[in-house]
């Protein structure tokens, strides 16, 4: 039971492995991003690329979706936060036994599952369009209303949560000590509890565009025939995985990291002018030495270096171009397929070779083009090493991890694999 | 005519504290948060789930009668017989069953962690932690199952080294396994499990826990008798949580879930867009909400735990 | 400008119990006026009547012949200083004095200039820019009473403000707020558990018991002529021997206490309501009272040192006599020397004015 110091050895192994858990998926997403391969991985490694960026930029759907995401997101912050806060102070101010009464409808809509919400939604809000005898195209048909509504059912209780645990450290005299000197009730409300709730009206906004942002269980109902960013994301991802998903990935990714970056240092830099007078560190020489330091992490030197880097990595990527090793790279497989070719025409063609093109993207389906990632290969061992009648390697099949396998038909090879594995290091 | 007496002196009691303005936006706020976003949906819902599927034109005409069918066709399909509705109520109990086993999994790997994080830790070190918790959490949904797609894929990560060391020949299909499907919704709410739990074990006097020491428990005792019961209430908090969200999702099994293992969810929207029949898919997201709070209530019944503890 | 506060039979009921009982008082304008008693004796919950925060059951109140009956603690003309001072946290020293001020519309810049003024006041001038939490305790203590006087309030009150100040802070502060209310001629009404602070500032001292006033007079009276059995107790130490009245005339009352002799304390005219022959009754004598005598003096009585406790100024002396345990308090005068004989037995008396019989009634528990 160590206090305050440090983890052991196994404690610091298990934080390892869990933050590896934690991590892992997203940093191998985010490589995923940089490789030319159609397909979203790591090895074959074929070109260091920024393409899948430039194809986002040029994806309308998706920017069209996140528009309506901004707008939705917007319209959540307005109605949700108020609601939210109004809740949370009505829980501190009424009796035990009507608290957890409220407490506990306020709480429902996280847990009922979201599908529920959004089709409850739905199915409500077109009632009450019925009876008011309105038309298709009334606003309570829109999607984007709609998707506000089912969002801000849930997203309001999260951000009455937050509320919550700030209101908890409100101390009610100081209330009691404005309605004493004078204040109304509604100068009180105005000029006591709201500043004091502010820093908690600040993260519950942030918390709630987020959460609208992300939504996908009830959106996806609500939106009816509209589309939201996470809408489009996920109709990308179903239709085919594909890098621009990791490019999306690495992009929020690192709005996230400057974000949390610029918080920390704003944060430190606020607890370190809050130190009461007695408490600051005195000029003493070291402090001196310090001195360079703290500006270094003053949070505006912190945005200006973020500001450079981010700002120096989308230059750089913008001016990289890729397309020559990518035509290197299609060259070898174009060379490789001829090889292929003629490989197979004077034997009987496998049955396989007719049906997995049309399974997979042509591009990528085949599978010698896999074997090497070495931008300047030597073709001339490769069909030597691959058995005819097991080209189709199992990582050529890889785009369509759904599609019958015809290489796991056949008998499998002593080690299908040793190719792709031996071919990088070489 | 009592009650609406003790809703007037209730609103004079807030007028008398925050004055007439403010309690008009409590109340209105509130009053619209659970009448108009709360319960009026969800009765609509209900009471839609007990209409049949009519083209609008019939709806509110003399064939728009309340009727059981979509219960029915749940248990009994579509057949007039006698046979069950096998297909869809194992679905339902597959999802439950995986939804389990998901807030379990995470209950074990998060417990270390928060208590780690509530007593172990520095100041700073315990804000790093933290930070580094939420930060995967704010990356898109979509995006974190599309993550573990990648990991798991047949020419993924994990198949690359696994074969690499010699744990597997040839790659497995994590994707038909669902083992992708798991680990991916273990993830997605990890902090939903983390933080209930922290905030239960952070306020645990220290004190008590060199206490059992000093009496001679062992490090598990500590655990098993001090903490654990100390934390109940965060434990069943995150563990609802975790479950509920767990059996609602939708996104991940959509991504993640192998061609023929279905989600609950899965059913309702398909009933809800390429069925096309609505009511049914009120009646399906009806049945997926009460299990899932009965066996909830059930639960925290068994562990004794009132449900004022979820979200604290 | 000051008002008179005046108190007519208030009655406050709570759900389950009575909190305050038939308080009947009037406190003059510019009075320095406080409530003692235990915690839980209703004292705090008098002076949220008095400043709106709690309306009465029965009874009224009046602020210079106002009622104050339905007016809220905003527009009442009474500032309340908070337990733990209640300054808002996230606003600056100056801010916070020109609160009232701001809630009442008045310009910015008089504001500030009214601020200042206040500051000087309480000896912190020039420091409105800094935040609360920059302010030693006693600095924020002035701060409350300088935002409770921007108003210019008829009536101060004071919610035991000084108690979580250390003891020389809080010595301190006694004379501190005595001199400010002779300073702006307020009439402050001081609520305390603390009988030092009541007796040292208070022009007059209402002392309360389960929701009852017990007596209301100046320091000295209800020191020195204590009304009931639980203002006898509770203010200062006291040694209480129950006991039965055997006779009473004009001068004194002759009391058996159980030791043996027969007391007799002295009846003057002030004196209240005295037990009659036959009663049982409490009668009380300080230990500042009791003094050693030769035996068989009048008003004496067999002891046995049990104890010494040595304070400096003072020597405490814990004694047996009968069935009591009782204390006596010496003046050190630095010539030491036991009390008591060798046995350990000595003979203490009194003297009849510095005794007290009263009613039986209930006690101050320790």
């Amino acid at each position: 039971m160590t206090r305050k110091t440090g983890t052991g050895l196994i404690p610091g192994l298990y934080l390892l492995l869990f933050f590896a858990y934690l991590f892992g998926p997203l940093i191998i997403m985010v490589i995923t991003a940089f490789n030319s391969s159609q397909f979203p991985r790591i090895r074959p490694w074929e070109c260091f690329t920024t393409g899948w960026f430039a194809k986002l930029a040029a994806d309308d759907k998706l920017l069209a979706g996140i528009g309506s995401s901004l707008v939705i997101g917007i319209g959540v912050i307005a109605v949700a936060i108020p609601v939210g806060l109004a809740a949370a102070i009505l829980l501190s101010q009424v009796g035990p036994r009507l608290r957890s009464a409220l407490y506990t409808i306020f709480i429902a809509p996280i847990l009922v599952p979201g599908v529920v919400i959004g089709l409850s939604t739905l199915i409500f809000w077109g009632r009450i369009a019925g009876f008011l005898g309105l038309s298709y195209k009334s606003f309570l048909y829109d999607g984007t209303f709609l998707t506000i509504l089912g969002q801000v059912t849930f997203i309001a209780a999260y951000s009455m949560l937050v509320f919550l645990s700030r209101i908890q450290r409100f101390d009610p005299t100081l209330t009691e000590a404005a309605l004493d000197m004078g204040a109304t009730p509604t100068q009180a409300f105005c000029k006591v509890l709201l500043p004091f709730m502010a820093p908690a009206i600040g993260s519950a906004t942030v918390l709630a565009f987020l959460a609208s942002l992300e939504n996908y269980n009830t959106t996806v109902f609500t939106i009816v025939s509209g589309s939201t960013f996470t809408t489009v994301l996920a109709s990308k991802v179903r239709y085919g995985l594909d890098p621009s998903i990791s490019a999306v990935a690495v992009i929020i990714i690192g709005a996230t990291l400057v974000a949390a970056i610029l918080y920390e240092s704003w944060r430190r830099d606020k607890a370190r002018r809050l130190l009461p007078a007695g408490r600051r560190v005195p000029a003493a020489p070291a402090d001196l030495w310090l001195a360079p330091v703290r500006r270094l992490t003053h949070p505006a030197f912190v945005g200006a270096m973020l500001a450079v880097v981010v700002g120096g990595s989308i230059w750089a990527g913008s001016r990289h171009d890729s397309s020559a090793c990518e035509a290197q790279i299609m060259e070898n497989k174009r060379a490789l397929q001829q090889q292929f070719m003629q490989q197979q025409a004077p034997a009987s063609p496998p049955p396989a070779a007719t049906t997995a093109p049309v399974q997979a993207p042509a591009s990528s389906v085949f599978a010698p083009s896999n074997l090497f990632s070495s931008p300047a290969p030597e073709p001339a061992p490769a069909p030597a090493q691959a058995p005819a009648n097991g080209a189709f390697a199992p990582s050529g099949l890889a785009p369509s991890s759904e599609a019958p396998a015809p290489a796991g038909q056949q008998p499998a090879p002593a080690s299908p694999f040793a190719p792709s594995n031996l071919a990088p290091s070489q | 005519m009592k009650d609406f007496l003790g809703i007037r002196r209730f609103f004079a009691g807030l007028v008398e504290r925050n004055g007439l303005a403010v309690s008009l936006y409590l109340t209105a706020a509130v009053g619209i948060w659970i009448f108009l976003l709360i319960i009026l949906p969800q009765l609509t819902m209900f009471d839609y789930s007990f209409h049949h599927n009519l083209p609008p034109a019939k709806v509110g005409g003399p064939e728009d009668v309340y009727t059981l069918e979509h219960y029915r066709y749940f248990l009994r399909g579509s057949g007039n017989g006698s046979a069950y509705n096998v297909l869809d109520m194992s679905v339902l109990v597959r999802t439950l069953v995986a939804a389990i086993f998901v807030t379990v999994f995470d209950l074990v790997i998060c417990y270390p962690v928060a208590f780690m994080l509530a007593k172990s830790s520095s100041a700073g070190r315990a804000r790093l932690m933290v930070l580094a918790l939420i930060v995967p959490y704010w990356i898109n949904e979509i995006l974190r199952a599309f993550a573990f797609r990648i990991l798991f894929g047949s020419s993924g990560v994990i198949n690359e080294f696994g074969m690499a060391v010699g744990l597997w020949g040839s790659p497995i299909d994590f994707i038909r396994e669902d083992v992708a499907l798991y680990a991916g919704l273990a993830y997605a709410y990890i902090l939903l499990m983390i933080f209930p739990l922290y905030n239960a074990i952070e306020s645990l006097d220290i004190n008590q826990l060199e206490a059992a020491r000093d009496m001679g428990a062992t490090r598990l005792q500590v655990h098993t008798k001090v903490v654990i019961p100390y934390a109940k209430p965060g434990i069943a908090s995150g563990s609802t949580m975790v479950f509920m969200l767990t059996a609602g999702a939708l996104a991940a099994p959509e991504i993640l879930g192998g061609p023929s293992n279905l989600w609950f969810t899965q059913i309702v929207y398909q009933w809800f867009n390429s069925g096309g029949n609505w009511p049914r898919g009120s009646a399906y997201a009806m049945i997926l909400l009460v299990v899932c709070i009965a066996f909830v209530l059930l639960t925290m019944r068994l562990f004794k735990v009132s449900i004022g503890a979820i979200g604290r | 400008m000051t008002k008179e506060v005046s108190l007519d039979h208030v009655w406050v009921e709570f759900e389950n119990f009575v909190a305050v009982e038939d308080a009947n008082l009037t406190i003059a304008g510019g009075e320095f006026f406080s409530f003692l008693g235990p915690s839980g004796c209703g004292k705090t919950t008098l002076l949220r009547c008095i400043s709106g925060f709690q309306e009465p059951t029965l009874g009224r109140i009046r602020i210079g012949n106002h009622d104050m009956k339905g007016v809220g603690p905003n527009r009442r003309p009474t500032a309340l200083i908070f337990q733990n001072l209640a300054l808002f946290p996230l606003r600056s020293v100056a801010d916070n004095i020109a609160f009232p001020l701001e809630v009442r519309g008045v310009e910015k810049r008089e504001r500030r200039r009214r601020a200042d003024e206040l500051l000087e006041m309480i000896a912190l001038p020039g420091q409105g820019d800094k935040r609360i939490d920059e302010l030693s305790g006693g600095q924020k203590q002035r701060v409350a009473i300088a935002r409770a006087l921007a108003v210019k309030p008829d009536i101060l009150l004071l919610d035991e403000p000084l108690s979580a100040l250390d003891l020389k802070l809080r010595q301190h502060m006694r004379t501190e707020l005595r001199a400010i209310q002779k300073q702006v001629g307020l009439t402050f009404i001081y609520i305390t558990h603390d009988q030092g602070e009541a007796l040292t500032m208070s022009d007059r001292v209402a002392v309360m018991s389960r929701g009852k006033i017990q007596q209301v007079a100046d320091s000295r009276t209800i020191y020195d002529r204590p009304a009931t059995s639980f203002v006898a107790s509770f203010v200062g130490e006291n040694n209480a021997f129950a006991g039965t009245v055997l006779a009473k005339d004009g001068q004194g009352i002759t009391i058996d206490a159980g030791l043996g002799v027969p007391l007799v304390a002295a009846l003057r005219a002030d004196s209240g309501v005295t037990p009659a022959v036959g009663e049982p009754c409490h009668l009380f004598i300080r230990p500042e009272a009791l003094v050693p005598m030769t035996s068989g003096s009048p008003n004496s009585f067999e002891a046995r040192l049990v104890k010494e406790e040595f304070e400096g100024h003072m020597r405490h002396l814990l004694l047996q006599a009968g069935e009591h345990q009782l204390r006596m308090s010496l003046v050190n005068n630095g010539l030491g020397g036991s009390v008591a004989g060798a046995d350990g037995r000595l003979t203490v008396g009194f003297v009849p004015e510095l005794a007290v019989a009263l009613p039986l009634g209930l006690l101050a528990s320790a």
